[in-house]
């Protein structure tokens, strides 16, 4: 790992407190003033936002520039950078842009396959994988090279970071793939969304015994749900999401009108049991159009005082 | 609508499916113009020949299949059906009625079945007249 | 073999509605295969052509004829007489033979009644799978037989991604994840390496990324 801090994320991450980062969706328009309120409500509460890139293949307003409207607004963006929609030679180009505009962190991603979005019938990429991705990233910060071999006039020195999934199948394998990604060159993960503790529990043990929580940070996903019916259906509908019947169950159980509370209930004891584990340096908090409810679950979980 | 003062229609059936005698006699007695045309097998129907038979002249078509389970060849009759469904959907493109097609499983013991599957499909063409052609 | 799907009928009527008569060429050899564009396939097309017509009022006469092979000059000989007799060509092959008809008959319109699909293998009778993208560079030794190129839906080198669940691919649940196939088939060879292995980004360069491509053999060529 680096020891002089790429960005702020990254320097919270070297001190060894517990990170906090959030996610803000850009809106489906050109609407500045959007990114910035929304942004403005983690103000003070969260280390880094992340910024989605077209995020369930539908068209927004693109990650670069909403997030260099955060800079604006002195909040430290996680750009969000999918291969879905561009070849390696536009990834590579916009990687050095975001840099020049102040983006200090990248999150290497696939992308929500185009099926799932608005425009199934548009032609996808996918020139070069995530790991590709992150490991082109990486050189070009620690060689100074693109991907062709030329020395770039001041490469882009960013804080890498990938997405991995404890949930998805083959479980055996999902290590593996984490510690692939590891030695591409990622310096923080940020999971899916947490709901089954046992198996985030297993697969951070698999990891911590490969040695590979030593050698990048990972921030465990917490998504509050806000009702029984987005528990079914994170349950049943999203892809790669594991969400157990207890959890079903006990949102079941309270009133309607108490089940957002129960929601954040539920997301505060997960907190709880992330900070205890082993391997685990903070939390990614994913609230889905909930934005405004960031600072509650940061400040009742004792986190950003 | 032109109404239909003799209908034509094509039976292809499984020999195993009906009595040909039995059923012959009957047409015999009936005001319909009826071509049986008999198959070793019903599965042998393809969508050609149920296409070629509307452009001979059918005002309707049905294939008879043995019951599912009775079939001599284990899976004769959905094939049948299954080309019989696959021949519906052109006859839907090409802006037949669909109905003028049928698949119906027929069990050799039951003699009267031609009989009411002739009589239905009359019916039916009462409703739906002869296929328009240029004059 | 190439995979094709006949066009809608409808479709294939705008595109011939103009000509009176009309040759309807088939393929007996991939599209035959895979039920699109042999010689049962055109008497098909050729009676539900007749019958859609003859209820418009239009005329239109139709010749059937199927040939070997479309994209091979000397089949497509054959049809030469077939074809000087009619204002058209309905060709029932794939992309290749129709344009090799093309070539062969320059003054003769030759239109496509079949949508080319892929290359691809009859998993089951009736049932046609995409196996191979043709992007000429094969890595299928890498991936124990199965090319994740061609069969996971984001073509991951260093898959799998994080929708893979009980071996079905997220974007549609009837689809095997090609990741979960790799896995299985490397582990059963013995070959968990190349499971852990980085596998730098693809050289598209022989794919169609560099353009149209040709195949040259020289000691064939006087």
């Amino acid at each position: 790992m680096n020891a002089l801090p790429l960005s702020r994320l990254h320097s919270v991450l070297l001190k060894g407190e517990f990170a906090v980062t959030a996610e803000c969706g850009p809106p489906r328009g050109a609407n500045e003033e959007v990114v910035k309120q929304k942004a403005q409500l983690l103000k003070g509460y969260v280390d880094a936002v992340n910024v989605t890139d077209n995020q369930t293949a539908i068209v927004r307003m693109s990650s670069i520039a909403a997030s260099a409207l955060l800079l604006q607004i002195g909040l430290e963006p996680v750009m969000q950078m999918v291969v879905r929609d561009r070849n390696r030679i536009a990834l590579q180009s916009d990687l050095l842009g975001a840099y020049a505009l102040g983006m200090r962190n990248i999150l290497c991603l696939s992308g929500d396959h185009q099926a799932f979005g608005s425009q199934p019938d548009a032609l996808n990429v996918f020139d070069i994988d995530s790991t590709h991705l992150i490991h082109t990233v990486k050189t070009m910060r620690d060689e100074g090279k693109d991907m062709s071999g030329y020395a770039l006039d001041k490469p882009p020195r960013m804080f890498i970071g990938a997405a991995a999934n404890p949930f998805a199948d083959p479980f055996e394998y999902r290590v593996v793939r984490l510690a692939k990604k590891i030695d591409a060159g990622v310096d923080f993960i940020q999971t899916q969304c947490i709901y089954n503790m046992d198996r985030f529990k297993k697969w951070i043990h698999l990891a911590r015994e490969e040695g590979l929580t030593e050698k990048a940070y990972i921030l465990g996903g917490i998504t509050p749900l806000k009702s029984s019916g987005m528990a079914r259906y994170m349950k049943n509908k999203v892809a790669g999401m594991d969400v157990p019947d207890e959890i079903i169950k006990r949102m079941d159980n309270v009133e309607k009108k108490k089940a957002a509370d129960e929601g954040i209930k539920i997301c505060l004891e997960t907190i709880e049991e992330l900070k205890e584990i082993n391997g685990v340096s903070g939390i990614h908090i994913m609230a889905i159009e909930w934005e405004e409810k960031v600072p509650e679950i940061v400040k009742n979980a004792g986190l950003k005082n | 609508m032109t109404k239909l003062d003799k209908p034509n229609v094509t039976l292809f059936h499984c020999i195993n499916s009906i009595d040909e005698k039995l059923t012959k006699s009957y047409i015999h007695k009936r005001n319909i113009n009826v071509k049986l045309i008999s198959l070793p097998c019903s599965s042998l129907v393809k969508d050609v020949y149920l296409l070629r038979a509307f452009e001979a002249g059918a005002d309707a078509v049905a294939v008879l299949v043995c019951p599912e389970n009775q079939c001599r060849h284990l899976q004769g009759s959905i094939r049948a059906r299954k080309r019989v469904e696959r021949t519906k959907k052109i006859l839907e493109e090409i802006g037949l009625d669909q109905e003028r097609l049928s698949v119906i499983n027929v069990s050799i013991t039951d003699q009267l079945a031609v009989s009411k599957i002739l009589q239905e499909i009359v019916a039916g063409l009462s409703d739906l007249g002869p296929i328009r052609v240029a004059a | 073999m190439i995979v094709g799907e006949q066009k809608p009928v409808r479709e294939i009527i705008d595109t011939i509605i103009r000509y009176k008569k009309l040759l309807i060429l088939g393929c007996g050899t991939c599209v035959k295969t895979c039920f699109v564009g042999g010689e049962d396939e055109v008497a098909a097309l050729a009676s539900a052509l007749r019958l859609a017509l003859k209820q418009e009022d239009r005329k239109i006469e139709i010749e059937e004829q199927t040939v070997e092979r479309q994209c091979e000059n000397e089949f497509i000989q054959e049809a030469a007489n077939a074809v000087a007799r009619n204002e058209a060509v309905l060709s029932l092959a794939c992309g290749a033979g129709v344009q090799a008809l093309a070539k062969r008959f320059g003054d003769t319109p030759v239109l496509p009644g079949v949508n080319t699909t892929f290359i691809g293998i009859q998993q089951k009778p009736g049932l046609f799978t995409e196996e191979c993208q043709g992007c000429g560079n094969c890595v299928l030794a890498v991936f124990g037989g199965i090319c994740p190129i061609t069969r996971c839906s984001k073509k991951l080198l260093n898959g799998p991604c994080g929708g893979s669940q009980k071996g079905r691919c997220e974007i549609n649940p009837e689809t095997e994840c090609a990741w979960q196939l790799i896995i299985d088939r490397l582990t059963l060879l013995g070959q968990h390496k190349n499971l852990r292995a980085y596998i730098p980004p693809k050289n598209w360069q022989p794919s169609i990324s560099g353009g149209p491509r040709k195949y040259i053999r020289e000691d064939h060529i006087i």
